[in-house]
């Protein structure tokens, strides 16, 4: 297994090159000359030509030493990303978010991973009653409703109506406080589309020979869904769940400007607002180096999981 | 059958740990915000982020609004007093000006401090002197500042521009020396400002009443360096406490403020509003100032139903809970004793063209037909629920050099019969049919898209043909900038109460900024250039008149109409008076004159929080 997690992290070498590549191309090459942002409506050109040597922009793209795309990659691998438009560093934005969006979507990520698991194994238990029926229904239904409907409906009924929750964010409110309504559209919002998969994942198992053996041989429903199904289950839960551990760094956009939390969501649609591109550059490359990180990751799980599979 | 039992068992077992688990963490995680007292805070909102609190870096008007509460400046506009009267802040009086009009001198207050902070010596604020402002102002001619306001200053101040050549030439920020004299611009001594103008600037009292001229302390600049952006150290009545960047700010009052007295006369009506109840009591009245970020529509008004936010813009979804037909507040927000206020605001917006477009800026009656196309009674029914008037020139009603009698001049009118003749006049001056012309709105979320498509409507009601763009504002700023728009949306807020605020948008040499449109007229120019050199009086104002018609009657853009701002406060906001410049309630540093009424807000929050 060393010798594959070695192999696999000299693989993410090329990977990482490729996204600096990409977004290079894409924010320097195709996005054009940022130095009108950064001036502002009533700049000189002579402004703009200052700002084009302090920023770097005057000198070549590609093929010389102090080229853009040698400073880009150089600044992306030690993690320097600049000043933000606003002339704040990015990385002091981004430790500031990542706090505020992964107290919103660590609960969410676990809420729905266990409620929809949960919920999935005992309709799958159930199928073909009433309650399989019900609970797929109100998945589809989940899953039609526009994610911004479940905000504004929670919005207005729970926090303004039923006064359950904090409408918004306030300085004064503790994080269990601030966060519990977004946490809860969260995983309401992502439940539907959920358990369907995992309904689909544990039926496969249930209609297994395996499953019918165990029922025959006397257990009982607890240790066959559990240490059975369940274990079986689980190759098609952890890619779904471990690739989705990168996209928590990232926040959620909506619920995060909707509640004010001040996580990287929201600092990911300000920046694409406003044309930052030094923000959204660096968040696309630690959003790259996260997916690549976890991917190794899930692939590694599998080999715990399930003993058939031999990484080398 | 033993399955089918162990089914049942197993779902209502499921269910039950299921519900007992939504109860706790309802109960846990959502408890009810705190019901206690509410301090002496004023609650303010913003629909978009602070970028910066460094003056010579601020460029949007909500930078400056919270800005303007840690610095103040030279002068100042009267609270109360209308029409809007430039009053001594930071100065201790109305400039001295020379008989040419070239040369200012400005007494600075004695005693004035800057706020603790610990770029100053044990921590303690020093006191104000000229020289801060020298200073201030050749920070924004330093080409190393990167700063968005040299625009105020260019070309103004003798010897300024020299001094900014000069930087240019130094390769580090830090090689740059301040010391280096300004023949314009200089501290005579620690509390004699002079300064000497290329040519007569009237205006330039205006500008001082503007955030990024405030004077700024060297100690905050040679401290903090770049992150200075972070920290306002100023003479204001408040101080920065806590800047949440994209959440949210929070200010404390400056203990060392020397306590400005809230003004004991203002305009007729302002005693019987109770807008004089403080007069002559040393201000500010409040302890904390928070501002809340919140872009979106639907909390921002459920924060001030609940009482979390004092003052608020009505948003456009909301204007039907809070306006009844007859233009008044409907009975809820009455009952809950929320106050209007409506203001017609110093804006103009409009469509704009290309004047340096082979077609767009040679074929007046193309543009007049497009003129006559769009129903603005309709535009504005649709997308501002009636909070506009139509706009018949591009000096707002509410400004001084207001022309009374623009109608009789003005272009705008809704007439789509005329449009088509108009247009068929347009195809025979271009000699053939006309080709698709391409429209551009400055945004691209769905108010733009019908905004979009109501234009083009019109358009396509006329025979025109277009295509249309919906651009975020950071590429249409581009775009404009390198003048490939062709038809567009344009508008101009005023940046303070003098005409010449919207004239500039039309002098040929500001193209392409603020003159967007490209607008090129020897007549226009020569009547503008005579009328920027002279004082306020009444040739001053035939001047801009004369020059508002040579643009009416050039129509190198279609008007459509200026906002009228609906606002709602509640009543624990004592002395607020709406300003047409500010109609949202904040700038200027208004918050020193705000007072709350605590106990009226504890007694609203126990009811509807």
């Amino acid at each position: 297994m060393g010798a594959y997690i070695i192999r696999r992290l000299l693989y993410t070498i090329p990977i990482v090159f490729g996204v600096l590549l990409l977004t290079f191309i894409l924010f320097t090459v195709v996005g054009g000359d940022i130095s009108f942002e950064i001036a502002g409506k009533n700049a000189s050109p002579e402004t703009i030509k200052e700002i084009r040597e302090e920023y770097g922009f005057n000198k070549p793209l590609f093929l010389a030493w102090d080229s853009q795309l040698v400073r880009h990659f150089k600044d992306a691998l030690t993690f320097d990303f600049g000043r933000a438009l606003d002339r704040e560093p990015v990385i002091d934005k981004i430790k500031r978010g990542v706090g505020p969006s992964l107290s919103l979507t660590i609960p969410i990520f676990f809420g729905e991973v266990i409620i929809s698991v949960s919920i999935a194994l005992v309709i799958a238990f159930l199928r073909g009653r009433i309650w399989d029926i019900l609970a797929v229904i109100l998945c589809i239904a989940g899953m039609s409703i526009p994610y911004l409907s479940f905000i504004l409906f929670g919005q207005y009924f729970l926090a303004y109506k039923l006064r359950l929750f904090p409408v918004f964010f306030s300085p004064d409110l503790s994080v269990p406080q601030y966060v519990a309504l977004p946490v809860l559209i969260g995983i309401v919002t992502g439940l539907g589309g959920s358990v369907r998969f995992y309904r689909t994942v544990m039926l496969d198992e249930m209609r297994a020979d395996y499953v019918r053996t165990a029922f025959a041989k006397g257990l009982d429903v607890k240790s066959v869904l559990f240490k059975h199904v369940l274990k079986n289950a689980m190759i098609p839960i952890l890619t779904q769940v471990v690739l989705a551990i990168p996209f928590l760094f990232l926040g959620s956009l909506l619920l995060e400007r909707f509640f004010g939390i001040p996580g990287v969501g929201y600092l990911m649609v300000e920046a694409i607002g406003s044309r930052d591109y030094f923000v959204i550059n660096a968040m696309t490359y630690i959003s790259a180096i996260l997916f690549v990180i976890f991917n190794l990751i899930t692939d590694v799980c599998y080999a715990l999981v399930d003993p058939r599979i031999t990484l080398d | 059958m033993a399955n089918i039992l162990s089914q049942k068992d197993f779902a209502s077992r499921v269910f039950y740990a299921a519900l007992a688990a939504v109860v706790v963490f309802i109960i846990g995680c959502g408890k009810r915000p705190s019901q206690s007292p509410s301090q002496n805070v004023l609650q303010h909102r913003l629909q978009d982020k602070v970028k910066t609190l460094d003056p010579a870096d601020i460029g949007d008007v909500f930078s400056d609004a919270v800005g303007s509460e840690f610095f103040e400046l030279l002068y100042g506009y009267h609270y109360l007093k209308r029409p809007y009267e430039i009053v001594p802040v930071l100065a201790q009086d109305m400039p001295a000006i020379s008989e040419d009009g070239l040369t200012y001198t400005i007494k600075i207050k004695k005693g004035v401090l800057f706020a603790d902070d610990r770029c100053f010596k044990n921590g303690k604020g020093r006191e104000l002197d000229a020289g801060d402002f020298v200073f201030a102002w050749k920070r924004l001619a330093d080409i190393k500042t990167l700063s968005k306001n040299w625009w105020i200053f260019e070309d103004r101040i003798v010897g300024l521009d020299e001094f900014r050549e000069y930087t240019k030439t130094c390769k580090k920020p830090q090689d740059v020396n301040y010391s280096c004299p300004v023949e314009g611009l200089y501290a005579a001594d620690d509390q004699t400002l002079v300064i000497k103008l290329k040519r007569p600037w009237p205006q330039i009292l205006f500008l001082l009443t503007y955030t990024p001229t405030a004077p700024i302390a060297k100690e905050a600049v040679d401290c903090y360096g770049k992150d200075i952006a972070s920290h306002p150290v100023g003479t204001g009545a408040f101080m920065l406490k806590i800047w949440n960047r994209g959440s949210y700010i929070e200010a404390v009052r400056n203990p060392t403020y020397r306590g400005e007295l809230y003004p004991s006369e203002g305009e007729p009506g302002d005693r019987e509003a109770g807008l004089l109840v403080d007069a002559g009591k040393p201000m500010p009245f409040v302890d904390r100032i928070i501002w809340r970020i919140i872009p979106e529509d639907q909390p921002r008004w459920l924060m001030f139903e609940r009482g979390d936010i004092d003052i608020i813009g009505i948003p456009k979804d909301n204007f039907g809970q809070a306006i009844a037909s007859g233009r008044e507040l409907t009975p809820k927000m009455k009952e809950r004793n929320i106050k209007l206020i409506t203001i017609l605001e110093a804006d103009t917006f409009y469509i704009g063209f290309n004047m340096e477009h082979p077609i767009l800026g040679k074929n007046k009656p193309l543009r007049l037909a497009i003129s006559c196309a769009f129903d603005r009674k309709k535009w504005i029914e649709l997308f501002y629920n009636g909070r506009g008037e139509i706009a018949y020139g591009f000096i707002p009603p509410c400004m001084p050099g207001y022309d009374p009698n623009i109608k009789q001049y003005s272009k705008t009118e809704y007439n789509p019969e005329k449009a088509r003749r108009l247009l068929a006049e347009a195809e025979q001056i271009n000699g053939g049919p006309l080709p698709e012309f391409k429209l551009t709105m400055q945004g691209t979320d769905t108010t733009y898209h019908q905004m979009g498509q109501f234009l083009k409507m019109a358009l396509d009601e006329i025979g025109l043909k277009v295509e249309t763009e919906y651009l975020d504002f950071p590429t249409y700023l581009e775009k404009l900038r390198t003048k490939e728009l062709q038809i567009y949306q344009c508008g101009w807020i005023a940046d303070y109460p003098d005409a010449e605020s919207f004239l500039q948008t039309f002098y040929s040499k500001r193209a392409p900024w603020p003159n967007d449109i490209c607008y090129s007229n020897p007549e226009y120019d020569a009547v503008f250039e005579q009328a920027a050199l002279m004082p306020d009086c009444p040739q001053r104002t035939e001047l801009y008149r004369k020059a508002e018609r040579i643009v009416v009657e050039d129509a190198p853009g279609a008007f459509l109409y200026h906002r009228m701002f609906y606002g709602m406060y509640h009543d624990w906001v004592c002395n607020l008076k709406i300003n047409a410049y500010r109609p949202d309630g904040f700038g200027y540093g208004f918050s020193k004159y705000y007072r709350i009424n605590v106990a009226k807000r504890d007694e609203y929050w126990k009811k509807y929080r």
